[in-house]
C-alpha cells in the first residue's frame, strides 16, 4: 500500500496565511478548540519618524489619512546608546517595571508588541489597562506594533517550543527587523548616522543569552535602569518580588497554606462546598475579616492571618467553611496592627511566624468570648480563604514605619527593607526594599503591592513616588484623593477643546430666531430665584411659583441645561462619565466638568440669561399636582440666595414684594409635600455631618470653623421640590425607556441587619425598633427619645442608617419594577435629575428626558442622544456608583483630617507646658469592646476609639502625653459584659475607684490632637479622645 | 430504490455482459496466480492519497482518496460531558453478572477502565442517501462497534489505553469525553465504500488529539489552553528508538476481501467485486502490546454477482438450437455449487463460503508480515500533524 501526500510548497499563498490555535474552556465546562486564521500583511508601519518607506505603504483611513507616526526622530540617548534608542520590552519587563514605564523622567519611545500586550492581558488585567492608557497618551511615545500580523515579524511556533520561548523569539525577531528596516530606510534618506539602537528589555536569562547569539541588543531591566540618571530612585520602582524569590531559593519557610488549584476551586464552587465573595476587613480589628457570600444571609467570619491566608481587603476570594468546633463569635476587642505587631523586623525573616505570640494571645481572648454564654456569645460560622479569584490590589498611600528602618538608616544608599504602614488600616503593612530609606522617613509615599508569597509574613511591594512631607496640606490632600481613587489631574486639552469657543463671553442668543432657541420656551419673565449654601458657585437649580387665574399655582423647578454643552461621546463627556461626580473636600473641589461650564455657562447665576431644563407643575393650593410639563427653556434668575438669606427674607414681615411672596408659597407647599412624604413612610435619617467654613482668618480659635450642619426651613424647601422633580422625571423617563432609563434605588434592608441594634435598644433602653416596613421604622425611630438626652434620637438614627444598604444607580432593565423602590424616600421610583453640573447620572437623565419629550436640539440629534444600550448604561452605573461612594468617603475623610488639623492648631496656640490641653466636649458611647469603647463626638462629627489607658480615672491627671498614658495600660484592668454592653475600667487593685461606661451613655470627653513620638508608627498624628467622666 | 438496493449489496454492478463477467471470473479464478484487470498481484493494494489534519477546527481529521476517484473525509470532534450516574448504575449489575458467570476473573480494572459505548457517535453521509437510510446506518454501526468493543485484553501494560477507546474517554468518575465522528463520502459510491470509510476513520482517529488535562482526580476537569500540549487519543510512541514503536493500540480497520474460485484477492475493484464468489469485510485491530494483530469481526457481504443475469449456453439458446457447436459443449459439474456449468458461460454464484476459504483469508490478514500489518504500517506512515 502506498500513500501520497498533497504538496503545498508550490503554492505561493501559503506563506501569508497561518492560524492560531488554542483551547478555550467555557463557563459551562465545555472545552473548545479554537482556530483563528491569520492573514499576514506587509503594510503595518514601523511608525518611526525616521522611516521614509512606511508612510507610503501604511494603510489609510476613509479620508486617506494615515495614523500619525509615534516614535521620535531623535530619541533620547544614554551613555550606552549615544545615538538614541527605541525600547522593546518583553512581558516580564512590563510586569516588573510598569511604574518605571509610566515615569516621566525616562522610558520614552517604546515599541509595545502585540504579543507582549496579549500576554500581559492574560497575566494582569490592571497592568494591561495601564499600558493601554500609556499607549493612548502622546507624550510618552509608546507605539503598539502589531507584529503578529506583519509577515516579516510573525513567528511560527516550532515543534516542542514552549509558548514563552516562542514569544521571546518574537520579541527578538521584531528587534532584528526594526534594526534592519530602519537602517535601510536611513540609507535611503542618507541619515545613516542617526539610526537609533533597538534595545530589548528582558529579565529572562535565556532570552538574554539568545539575544547575544543573534546579535540583538538586550539588557535586563535593572541593567538598563542603572545606566540612567537618577537610577537609585528608579531602581526602587522595580517590582522586587521576583528577584527576591530567586535569591531566596528554597531556604524560605512557608508560612501560609497553599491555595487550592483552579480546578479544585471550580469544582467546589459548582458543588457549593466552597464560596466566593469579597474579603472585607473589620475597621476595628485587622485580624477579623468577613465575606458575604450568596449562599448565606449573614457574612462568614474569617479570623486570624492563617485563615485569611494572604487575602487583602477588597480581594475576591474563595472560602471554605471551617468545622463547627472552630466557630467563634465576632471579636469584641479592638485590635490595631500597629499596637500588636510593633516589634517586627522587616529584614529578619527567619524567625518570622505568621501568628506572633501577641496575636495568638489576642485570638485566645476571642475564643474565650465565643465560649461564653447567651445569644450574643453564640459562635458564628467561620471560614478560611482557600483561593483568590481576583486581586484588587491598588496603589496604597502610607508612610515608612520609622521603627523599621533600623540603625543604618543614615548610612547612605544601601538597599534595605522597610515597612510601609498604609493609611487604610485594613491593609497590612507592606515590606518595601528601598535605597532611600532615610529620605522617605516622614513622607507620605505611594507604594504598590507586588506579591504575597507563602514564605513571607507580609506582602512585598515597591515604592512609586513621594507625595511630600507628612501633614502638609498638599501631600495629605493628594493622599486622600489617591486613596479614594479620585481623578484629580487637570482636564486634558482634548476635553477643554470641547468647550464653547466664546468662553466666558458665551451668551444666550439675543434673537429668538437663532437656532439655539429651537424648542426652547421663553421663561425669562418668571420670578425665578435660587437658594443654595453660602458661597455656592455651581448653581444647579432654581425655583419659581406664580398664581394661575383658576386659583391654582404654577410651580417650576429649573435645572442647569448641561446636556446642551456636553454632547455625548466627545472627550468631555467621556471624562465626565469617568469622574462620575464632583468631589467636595474641605478646601478643594474636584470638578466633574471644566470650570467654565460648572461655575459660569451652566450655572444658573442671577441676573443673566441661561439655558435651563424646566419641570413645571400646576398645583392646587393643597399641593396636589394637576398637570406636569417638561420643557427646555431660557430663564433669568432674579436672585441667588443663601439658605440664611432666604430664611431671613421670608421671615421678614416687611417684605411684601412678589418674589418674597412666591418664596413663601413655595415654603408652604414644601411643608405639605414633606408631610405627604413622611406619611408615606419616608425615613428621616441622620449622618454625623459637620461643615467647615474655611474663609476664616488666622486669629481666634480655629475650631470655630467646625460647625454642625444647621437645618433651616429653606434647606427643606429646596430639598422637597428637588425630590419632587426627581420623582416626576423618573416616572417620565421610565415610561419612555422601560429598559434603559437611568434610575436610582434604595433596596429594602434585610431585617437581620438590624438585629444587633434592636437587641441593644431593648436591652439598654427598653425600646423597640420595628423594621417590618420603612413606615414602621420611621415611626419607631420617632419613639426612640430620651428626655434627658436630646441627642439620643439622632444617635439611634445614625446607627440605624449604618444598618441599611446604600442607594445605587441602576438601569431600569436590571431589576423588576417592584425592586425600583427607594426605601429611604418611600418612593416607588426615583432618579437624579437636579444636579447635572456635579453628577453624571443627572446629565444622562437630562438626555433621556429631552429624548422622551421629543426635544430635537440645535442639530436635531437630541432625540437619539438619550438612547443608549443597556450594557453601556450598566457599565456607567457601576462606575458612578463606585465614584459616588468614594466621593462621599473622601469628603468625610477630608473633614476628619481638617478637624484634626484644627485641633492641632488650637493645641499649639493654647498648649500649656508643651502638653496639649485638648478641649472638653460631650460624647456618646456608640460601641463597647472588651478593651475600649467607641465614642461619637457630635460637635466635631468624629468617632474616637477610647482604649483602657485613655479613661481618666480618679486621681489621674488628664493632661498627659501619649507615652505616659501608654504606660498606664499595664495597670489597667477591665470587666466587660457582652450581654449588657457595659465596660468597667479600673486600676489594678482599685476596682472600687473604677469607672463604668455603657452603650448610648453620654460621657464627658477631652479631645485633642496628638502625635506618636516614638515606637512604631512614629510621626503619625491622630485625634485622641479621653473619657473624663460619665453623665446620667 | 434501485440504486439503494444495489449499493446495499456489495456495489453498483457495472453494466457488464454475461460474457465479460465469465471472462473476468475465469481469469481471476486461474489457480495459483490470478490475472487482475489492472495487473496487480492478489494482495496488492491500489495506491491511495491520504492526509491528516485537513480540518483545523476538529480534534482530528483525515482525507483519503482511492484510485478509482472515490474520496472521503472524516472529522473527529470531542466534547466534555458529565457522566450520568444511571449509566454507571446500569453498568454495574452487568459486570457483576459477568463475574458471576465466571467469564471475567479480573475485577481490578473496572474502576478506571469502564466506559460506555454510546460515548462514541458516528454519522455517515453518502451522497444520494438520507441519513436514516439503511446503508449509512448499517455502515456506521459496522464501524462503530469494533471501535468501542475492541477492549484490550486484561493485564495490558499500556496504562493509557486500559479498557480500549472507551476507557480512554473516561476523565474521572463524573466526567468523560464524547466523540463525534463525522464521515463524509465526497463521491458517488463507486464500489462498496466500507474500506475507504474505515481507512479514513482510522487515520482521523490516529490524528485526534484531546486537550491536556490539568486537574487531578475527581475535580471538575480543567484543561491546558495550549493546543500544542494536547495529547493524542491513541498515544504515539515518542521515542524512535523503541522497537515496539508500532506495537501500540490502534483503532480497527476494515478490509474488503473477495474470493474467486480458489484465489483470495485484496482491495478488489468494482469489476472484481462483480464476479466474486464471496465478499468478506474483515476488521482487524491491534489492541495491546502483544505483537500480533487481532481479528475483530468478519462479515460476509452479499456478492453482487448473485443479481446478475446468467449467460445462456448455446445448447439452450433458441437461435443456436440445433447447431452442431451446441452439442460439443460439455457440461461440467461445478464442485463448489454442485451445479452444472458450461465453461465460458456466465452463471451467477450461489451458495455459501467454504470454511477453508475463510480460514485462509484470516491467515493471510493476520500472519506476521501479512496484509494486515502492511496496511497498518502504511497508515501509520501517513504523516500525522
Amino acid at each position: 500500500m502506498k500513500s501520497l501526500r498533497r504538496d503545498f510548497s508550490s503554492d505561493p499563498h501559503t506563506a501569508n496565511v497561518t492560524s492560531k490555535i488554542f483551547v478555550r474552556s467555557t463557563k459551562s465546562g465545555k472545552v473548545q478548540k479554537i482556530v483563528r486564521e491569520l492573514y499576514l500583511r506587509q503594510d503595518i508601519p514601523c511608525s518611526s519618524k525616521l522611516c521614509s518607506t512606511c508612510p507610503s505603504v501604511a494603510p489609510a483611513d476613509a479620508n486617506g489619512n494615515i495614523a500619525p507616526f509615534v516614535l521620535s526622530e531623535h530619541p533620547a540617548g544614554t551613555t550606552a546608546f549615544p545615538r538614541g534608542h527605541y525600547l522593546v520590552p518583553d512581558t516580564n519587563a512590563l510586569l516588573n517595571g510598569m511604574d518605571l514605564f509610566e515615569h516621566t523622567g525616562a522610558f520614552y519611545d517604546v515599541i509595545i508588541l502585540q504579543t507582549v500586550l496579549e500576554e500581559l492581558k492574560n497575566q494582569s488585567l490592571p497592568l494591561y489597562n495601564r499600558l493601554l492608557a500609556l499607549i493612548k497618551t502622546d507624550e510618552k511615545r509608546f507605539y503598539l506594533f502589531f507584529n503578529e500580523f506583519r509577515m516579516e515579524t510573525h513567528v511560527r511556533r516550532g515543534p516542542n517550543e514552549s509558548i514563552n520561548d516562542r514569544n521571546d523569539r518574537a520579541v527578538r525577531a521584531v528587534a532584528k527587523w526594526y534594526t534592519e528596516h530602519l537602517r535601510a530606510a536611513a540609507k535611503k534618506g542618507k541619515k545613516e548616522k542617526t539610526v537609533p539602537t533597538i534595545v530589548v528589555i528582558t529579565d529572562d536569562k535565556d532570552s538574554l543569552r539568545k539575544a547575544k547569539e543573534e546579535n540583538v541588543t538586550a539588557l535586563s531591566l535593572t541593567d538598563y535602569v542603572s545606566g540612567l540618571e537618577n537610577s537609585d530612585r528608579l531602581l526602587d520602582m522595580i517590582n522586587e518580588s521576583r528577584e527576591q524569590r530567586e535569591t531566596k531559593g528554597t531556604r524560605g519557610e512557608l508560612f501560609y497554606p497553599e491555595y487550592y488549584t483552579m480546578s479544585k476551586i471550580m469544582t467546589g464552587l459548582r458543588a457549593g462546598t466552597l464560596h466566593q465573595g469579597v474579603f472585607n476587613v473589620s475597621p476595628y480589628n485587622y485580624l477579623e475579616g468577613s465575606v458575604n457570600v450568596a449562599a448565606f444571609d449573614k457574612p462568614l467570619l474569617i479570623l486570624g492571618r492563617d485563615n485569611s491566608n494572604r487575602a487583602i481587603s477588597g480581594d475576591v476570594v474563595v472560602i471554605e467553611v471551617l468545622p463547627k468546633d472552630q466557630w467563634k463569635s465576632p471579636s469584641t476587642k479592638i485590635v490595631d496592627e500597629e499596637a500588636v505587631s510593633k516589634n517586627d523586623n522587616p529584614d529578619a525573616e527567619d524567625n518570622e511566624a505568621v501568628v506572633t505570640e501577641r496575636e495568638r494571645k489576642a485570638l485566645q481572648e476571642e475564643v474565650r468570648q465565643a465560649h461564653g454564654k447567651g445569644t450574643e456569645g453564640r459562635p458564628q460560622p467561620t471560614a478560611k480563604v482557600v483561593g483568590v479569584i481576583k486581586r484588587n490590589w491598588r496603589q496604597y498611600v502610607g508612610h515608612v514605619d520609622s521603627g523599621s528602618t533600623g540603625s543604618q538608616a543614615s548610612s547612605g544608599r544601601r538597599q534595605q527593607n522597610v515597612f510601609v504602614l498604609p493609611m487604610d488600616k485594613r491593609v497590612p503593612k507592606i515590606r518595601v526594599r528601598t535605597r532611600q530609606a532615610s529620605e522617605l522617613l516622614g513622607q507620605r509615599i505611594l507604594v504598590t503591592i507586588d506579591a504575597w508569597d507563602r514564605d513571607s509574613r507580609y506582602p512585598t511591594g515597591h515604592f512609586i513616588r513621594s507625595l511630600g512631607e507628612l501633614e502638609t496640606k498638599g501631600a495629605e490632600t493628594e493622599a486622600l484623593l489617591l486613596e479614594y481613587d479620585v481623578q484629580y489631574k487637570p482636564f486634558p486639552k482634548a476635553v477643554l477643546d470641547c468647550l464653547p469657543a466664546e468662553g466666558h463671553d458665551w451668551k444666550v442668543p439675543a434673537s429668538k430666531e437663532d437656532i439655539g432657541w429651537k424648542g426652547r420656551r421663553d421663561l425669562r419673565d418668571l420670578l425665578i430665584c435660587s437658594i443654595d449654601p453660602p458661597g455656592c458657585q455651581d448653581i444647579d437649580d432654581a425655583l419659581h411659583t406664580r398664581p394661575l387665574p383658576n386659583g391654582n399655582f404654577e410651580v417650576g423647578v429649573h435645572i442647569a441645561d448641561v446636556s446642551h454643552f456636553v454632547k455625548p461621546n466627545n472627550a468631555m463627556d467621556l471624562e465626565a462619565s469617568l469622574r462620575g461626580t464632583t468631589v467636595y473636600l474641605v478646601d478643594k473641589r474636584i470638578d466633574m466638568l471644566p470650570h467654565l461650564l460648572g461655575t459660569d455657562l451652566c450655572s444658573l447665576k442671577p441676573y443673566v440669561e441661561r439655558y435651563a431644563f424646566s419641570v413645571l407643575w400646576e398645583m392646587t393650593p393643597n399641593a396636589e399636582v394637576v398637570s406636569t410639563d417638561f420643557t427646555k427653556s431660557v430663564i433669568r434668575s432674579r436672585e441667588a440666595f443663601s439658605y440664611e438669606q432666604a430664611q431671613m427674607r421670608i421671615d421678614d414681615p416687611s417684605k411684601k414684594d412678589e418674589l418674597t411672596e412666591s418664596m413663601r408659597t413655595l415654603l408652604r407647599f414644601s411643608k405639605i409635600l414633606r408631610q405627604k412624604r413622611m406619611d408615606a413612610g419616608a425615613l428621616n435619617l441622620a449622618s454625623p455631618e459637620v461643615r467647615i467654613e474655611t474663609d476664616n482668618d488666622e486669629v481666634g480659635d480655629p475650631l470655630t470653623d467646625v460647625k454642625t450642619k444647621a437645618m433651616l426651613a429653606t434647606n427643606s424647601l429646596v430639598e422637597e421640590f428637588m425630590l419632587h422633580a426627581n420623582i416626576t422625571v423618573a416616572a417620565k423617563i421610565y415610561s419612555t425607556f422601560s429598559q434603559t432609563a437611568m434610575l436610582r434605588r434604595h433596596a429594602t434592608p434585610p431585617p437581620q441587619n438590624f438585629e444587633e441594634l434592636i437587641n441593644q435598644l431593648s436591652k439598654k433602653r427598653d425600646m423597640r425598633l420595628d423594621v417590618s416596613s420603612s413606615r414602621a421604622l420611621a415611626d419607631s425611630l420617632d419613639q426612640c427619645v430620651d428626655a434627658k438626652n436630646p441627642f439620643f434620637n439622632t444617635l439611634v438614627r445614625i446607627l440605624a442608617t449604618r444598618c441599611m444598604t446604600s442607594a445605587e444607580y441602576f438601569c431600569a432593565g436590571a431589576h423588576a419594577e417592584s425592586e425600583f423602590r427607594h426605601y429611604g424616600l418611600a418612593s416607588p421610583i426615583y432618579t437624579h435629575f437636579t444636579s447635572p453640573i456635579r453628577r453624571y447620572a443627572d446629565l444622562l437623565v437630562h438626555r433621556q428626558l429631552a429624548s422622551a419629550i421629543g426635544y430635537e436640539g440645535e442639530d436635531g440629534r437630541a432625540v437619539i442622544e438619550g438612547v443608549m444600550t443597556r450594557n453601556r448604561l450598566e457599565d456607567i452605573c457601576r462606575n458612578i456608583n463606585y465614584r459616588h461612594r468614594n466621593a462621599q468617603h473622601a469628603g468625610r475623610a477630608s473633614i476628619e483630617y481638617y478637624v484634626g488639623q484644627a485641633l492641632k492648631a488650637r493645641g499649639e496656640k493654647l498648649s500649656a507646658n508643651g502638653v496639649d490641653g485638648g478641649i472638653e466636649e460631650e460624647g456618646y458611647v456608640m460601641r463597647v469592646f472588651e478593651n475600649g469603647v467607641v465614642v461619637f463626638v457630635p460637635r466635631f462629627g468624629i468617632e474616637g476609639v477610647v482604649r483602657l489607658e485613655d479613661f481618666v480615672l480618679k486621681g489621674d491627671s488628664a493632661l498627659r502625653s501619649v507615652e505616659e498614658r501608654r504606660e498606664l495600660v499595664v495597670r489597667r484592668e477591665s470587666e466587660f459584659d457582652n450581654e449588657e454592653y457595659t465596660l468597667q475600667v479600673s486600676d489594678k487593685g482599685h476596682s472600687d475607684q473604677g469607672m463604668s461606661v455603657e452603650l448610648f451613655q453620654r460621657v464627658n470627653v477631652n479631645v485633642s490632637s496628638v502625635k506618636e513620638e516614638s515606637g512604631r508608627g512614629a510621626g503619625k498624628r491622630r485625634v485622641r479622645v479621653l473619657i473624663l467622666g460619665t453623665q446620667n | 430504490m434501485a440504486a439503494q438496493r444495489q449499493a446495499s449489496s456489495a456495489s453498483q454492478t457495472p453494466h457488464i455482459s454475461p460474457a465479460e463477467l465469465s471472462y473476468l471470473h475465469t481469469s481471476l479464478a486461474l489457480p495459483g496466480s490470478p490475472i487482475r484487470p489492472d495487473g496487480r498481484s492478489a494482495a496488492q493494494f491500489r495506491p491511495l492519497t491520504a492526509e491528516t489534519d485537513i480540518l483545523p477546527g476538529t480534534n482530528g481529521s483525515a482525507r483519503v482518496g482511492f484510485a478509482d476517484g472515490t474520496q472521503a473525509i472524516v472529522g473527529v470532534k470531542a466534547e466534555v460531558e458529565k457522566t450520568v450516574i444511571s449509566a454507571d448504575a446500569l453498568k454495574l449489575p452487568q459486570q457483576t453478572q459477568e463475574e458471576y458467570a465466571g467469564n471475567n476473573d479480573n475485577v481490578g480494572n473496572q474502576g478506571s477502565g469502564s466506559g460506555h459505548g454510546s460515548w462514541v457517535q458516528m454519522s455517515i453521509e453518502i451522497p444520494g442517501f438520507r441519513d436514516d437510510d439503511a446503508l449509512p446506518v448499517f455502515l456506521s454501526e459496522m464501524m462503530r462497534e469494533p471501535l468501542v468493543e475492541s477492549v484490550s485484553s486484561e493485564g495490558s501494560g499500556n496504562g493509557e489505553m486500559a479498557g480500549g477507546l472507551k476507557g480512554r474517554l473516561v476523565i474521572n468518575k463524573r466526567w468523560h469525553w464524547r466523540l463525534y465522528i463525522d464521515v463524509l463520502l465526497l463521491s458517488q459510491p463507486q464500489s462498496y465504500p466500507l474500506p475507504l470509510l474505515s481507512l479514513t476513520t482510522h487515520l482521523a482517529l490516529l490524528s485526534t488529539k484531546l486537550p491536556k488535562l490539568k486537574s487531578q482526580g475527581e475535580e471538575d476537569p480543567f484543561f491546558d489552553d495550549d493546543w500544542d500540549a494536547a495529547e493524542y487519543l491513541y498515544p504515539r510512541s515518542t521515542s524512535t528508538t523503541s522497537p515496539t514503536s508500532s506495537q501500540q493500540v490502534r483503532p480497527p480497520v476494515t478490509l474488503l476481501v473477495v474470493s474467486v474460485g480458489e484465489n483470495i484477492i485484496f482491495d478488489p475493484d468494482r469489476e472484481e467485486i462483480a464476479v466474486a464468489d464471496t465478499v468478506l469485510a474483515v476488521s482487524i485491530t491491534r489492541d495491546s502490546d502483544s505483537d500480533s494483530l487481532k481479528l475483530v469481526s468478519i462479515r460476509t457481504i452479499d456478492p453482487p454477482s448473485r443479481l446478475t443475469q446468467p449467460g445462456v449456453p448455446n445448447s439452450e439458446n433458441v437461435t443456436t438450437l440445433g447447431s452442431t457447436a451446441a452439442a460439443e459443449e460439455a457440461a461440467i459439474l461445478n464442485p463448489s455449487t454442485g451445479e452444472e456449468e458450461v465453461p465460458g458461460v456466465w452463471r451467477p454464484r450461489r451458495g455459501g463460503v467454504k470454511r477453508s476459504t475463510v480460514a485462509r483469508v484470516v491467515k493471510l490478514v493476520l500472519e506476521k508480515g501479512g496484509v494486515g500489518e502492511e496496511v497498518l504500517e502504511g497508515l501509520e506512515g501517513v504523516q500525522v500533524g
